[in-house]
């Protein structure tokens, strides 16, 4: 199945004040992506239907992922410092004999780490593949085995999350979701264009003729043997219902409807 | 499928001029939100506080220990439940420990090492050899070191942790068997209002000044703000109960003592420079049998200076709550809330009655715990 293939499809709205999308980073500099990583999504899908850190990904691998960006957001650095709570020097990296870690020599109580954050973005993330699977995910979203979090475990999501299924492709069905933006941040738009019944939203979808590639599909959660693979995306912009109703007498906008700041959400 | 379990577990606390976790440029943490900036605190920073409390609170020796004579511990466990002697029973023990390869200390019997597990954890490796343990005394050495090592003793020590371990989880790189996925969750504390940072200009005489001398001996700032934070952490009972080794007592009494740490428990960041301790005007738990629910969406428009942020923060929590119900038509399992606004106040009269309506008749916080823990043990015996 491609995303240009009508089926069922999940439509989960991602926002919260904090998320993080990291793909590549690890130790100490943990950053995030503009939008969520395929691996996160199906971190978050694992996670809701109670599967294990070492269960198998082929089925949800196999999904097919399309990301509309709703509200970008903006980018937060995080100085984060780790330490032992009870007061103890951290462990190093040497181990002894029996394969405990040592502790640091000279003692060091305090790491620096930087986290990255995506605040006040919201996605619109859409999910598509067999219908039996879709509709067990639709339903393990609603009745999580674990908590779910946008990227990281901190970053618990705001509700409504799951926005139920939807039948036809991976595009329309992110193209035909309402825009998902507070209330205030539509209705100032709105006056800036005209009341506009519809916005284009930059989004992102799988696709195998996809001239993009994304290093985000996860192979295994595995903590031994985490791995990932590749996919093909295509970038598009959907004209997504704002909810809103035009004004006839409003003059047309300036720039004839091109606005190249709205990526930046301006 | 058995419904999962939730304990979702709302703050709204105020704190005065402070700065509780700060960026590496000693500024307090900020985040964006609806558009506006506000104070944050990350939940790690409040994770940490909660835990200090929490270990102050009650020693792990309760329900865990940390000793070289695991040995002698589960030979007496397993006499005492097989009515055995003390040389059989520590025939079977010396062959159940064997498959975990622990090194031998210098007195027989001893590990060489201390070794921390749950008291919960070794009554699971006992019961391995209940009701066996005539048929095991009887084997030669050989016979019986071959039937210990089919016995799951390894599983029985990844589970059932102590509620420390259980609670916030553990991470040894090294050794992802020992791993443990915590079972709580925190999101970062965020203000439910726009704050702007601000900055304390101080300068420090020097007590000691000759007269002539003018000027400070230390000028500096600290940058600062104040806010009505809204504080949110949810549970995972489940996967709690899981790491306590299906001990639902235990996992009563860990969530018991997480909420009153989560609750009373506060960074101490810049403490006796802003003296910030207060308490939560409002502590509101609500179990939840499909999913946690994060009610931080009632902030997204930031409350207002003018009508009063502490109490229109709550009355936004109210809302947010009941519309949410309304909405989805799923009603929680348990609702209660503790809190300070008073009927007999005009001025927070609506807040008073919104927080009932939403969440019940307020009380006080013992009863809050008391009550979470008798609802909860309630729908494990009916279920």
């Amino acid at each position: 199945m491609t995303s240009r293939e009508p089926g069922p499809v999940l439509l989960l709205r991602l926002a919260g004040p904090l998320q993080s999308w990291g793909d590549r980073s690890a130790y100490n500099r943990r950053e995030t992506r503009p939008e969520p990583t395929k691996s996160g999504i199906i971190g978050l899908l694992a996670a809701a239907a109670g599967r294990p850190r070492q269960a198998n990904l082929d089925d949800l691998a196999g999904l097919d992922l399309g990301i509309r960006i709703d509200r970008p957001g903006s980018l937060l650095r995080d100085y984060h410092t780790v330490s032992d709570y009870r007061g103890r020097p951290l462990p190093s990296a040497a181990v002894t004999a029996k394969g405990r870690q040592k502790p640091t020599s000279p003692a060091k109580h305090t790491h620096i780490t930087q986290r990255y954050y995506l605040q006040d973005a919201v996605f619109l993330a859409a999910v598509t593949g067999p219908e039996p699977l879709v509709t067990a995910l639709d339903h393990a979203l609603r009745h999580p085995a674990f908590p779910l979090a946008l990227g990281r475990r901190s970053c618990t999501p705001a509700q409504p999350m799951n926005l139920g299924l939807r039948t036809g492709t991976l595009e329309e069905a992110l193209r035909e979701a309402p825009w998902q933006a507070p209330r205030r941040i539509i209705k100032r738009w709105g006056r800036e264009h005209g009341n506009a019944d519809r916005i284009d939203l930059p989004a992102t979808l799988d696709d195998p003729t996809g001239e993009d590639v994304r290093d985000d599909v996860p192979v295994s959660f595995a903590p031994k043997n985490r791995a990932y693979t590749t996919r093909h995306v295509r970038h598009a912009y959907l004209s997504a219902p704002t909810g809103l109703i035009p004004d006839p007498t409003a003059p047309p906008t300036a720039n004839g409807g091109h606005d190249p700041f709205a990526l930046l959400g301006w | 499928m058995a419904p999962h379990c939730f304990v979702d577990v709302h703050v709204v606390q105020t704190v005065p001029p402070a700065n509780l976790n700060r960026d590496d440029q000693g500024n307090p943490k900020e985040a964006v939100y609806g558009g506006v900036r506000r104070s944050r605190v990350s939940s790690q920073a409040w994770k940490r506080a909660t835990r200090l409390h929490f270990d102050a609170q009650a020693p792990e020796i309760e329900r865990a220990t940390r000793t070289k004579r695991i040995l002698g511990q589960l030979t007496e466990r397993i006499a005492r439940n097989n009515g055995l002697e003390t040389e059989p029973a520590a025939r079977i023990a010396t062959a159940v420990l064997g498959q975990l390869g622990l090194s031998q200390g210098k007195k027989a019997g001893d590990t060489a090492y201390l070794l921390f597990y749950g008291q919960a954890q070794l009554d699971a490796i006992a019961a391995l050899v209940t009701g066996r343990a005539a048929e095991l005394a009887a084997l030669d050495d050989k016979g019986l070191a071959e039937a210990a090592t089919e016995l799951p003793v390894t599983a029985a020590l990844q589970a059932g942790h102590p509620m420390g371990v259980a609670l916030f989880g553990r991470m040894v790189a090294d050794i992802p068997a020992l791993n443990v996925d915590a079972s709580v969750q925190v999101a970062h504390a965020l203000s439910t209002h726009e704050t702007q940072l601000e900055f304390d200009y101080f300068t420090a005489v020097d007590d000691e000044n000759e007269k002539e001398e003018t000027g400070a001996g230390h000028i500096d700032s600290i940058g600062f703000n104040s806010a009505t934070l809204y504080r949110y952490a949810t549970v995972g009972l489940d996967q709690l109960t899981a790491n306590l080794g299906g001990d639902n007592d235990a996992a009563f009494d860990a969530l018991d003592r997480f909420v009153d740490s989560f609750a009373r428990s506060a960074p101490t960041g810049y403490q006796n420079a802003f003296a910030h301790r207060t308490r939560p005007s409002l502590v509101a738990v609500v179990v939840r049998t499909d999913q946690p629910v994060n009610l931080v969406s009632a902030f997204e428009e930031p409350v207002p200076a003018e009508s009063g942020i502490q109490a229109a923060s709550a009355r936004r929590l109210a809302e947010e709550h009941t519309t949410a119900v309304r909405m989805w038509g799923d009603e929680p399992l348990h609702t209660a809330i503790t809190h300070t606004f008073t009927t007999g106040d005009p001025r927070t009269k609506d807040t008073a009655e919104a927080l009932t309506q939403a969440f019940g008749t307020p009380v006080a916080f013992p009863e809050l715990l008391s009550g979470l823990r008798a609802r909860l043990t309630q729908a494990r015996e009916t279920a």
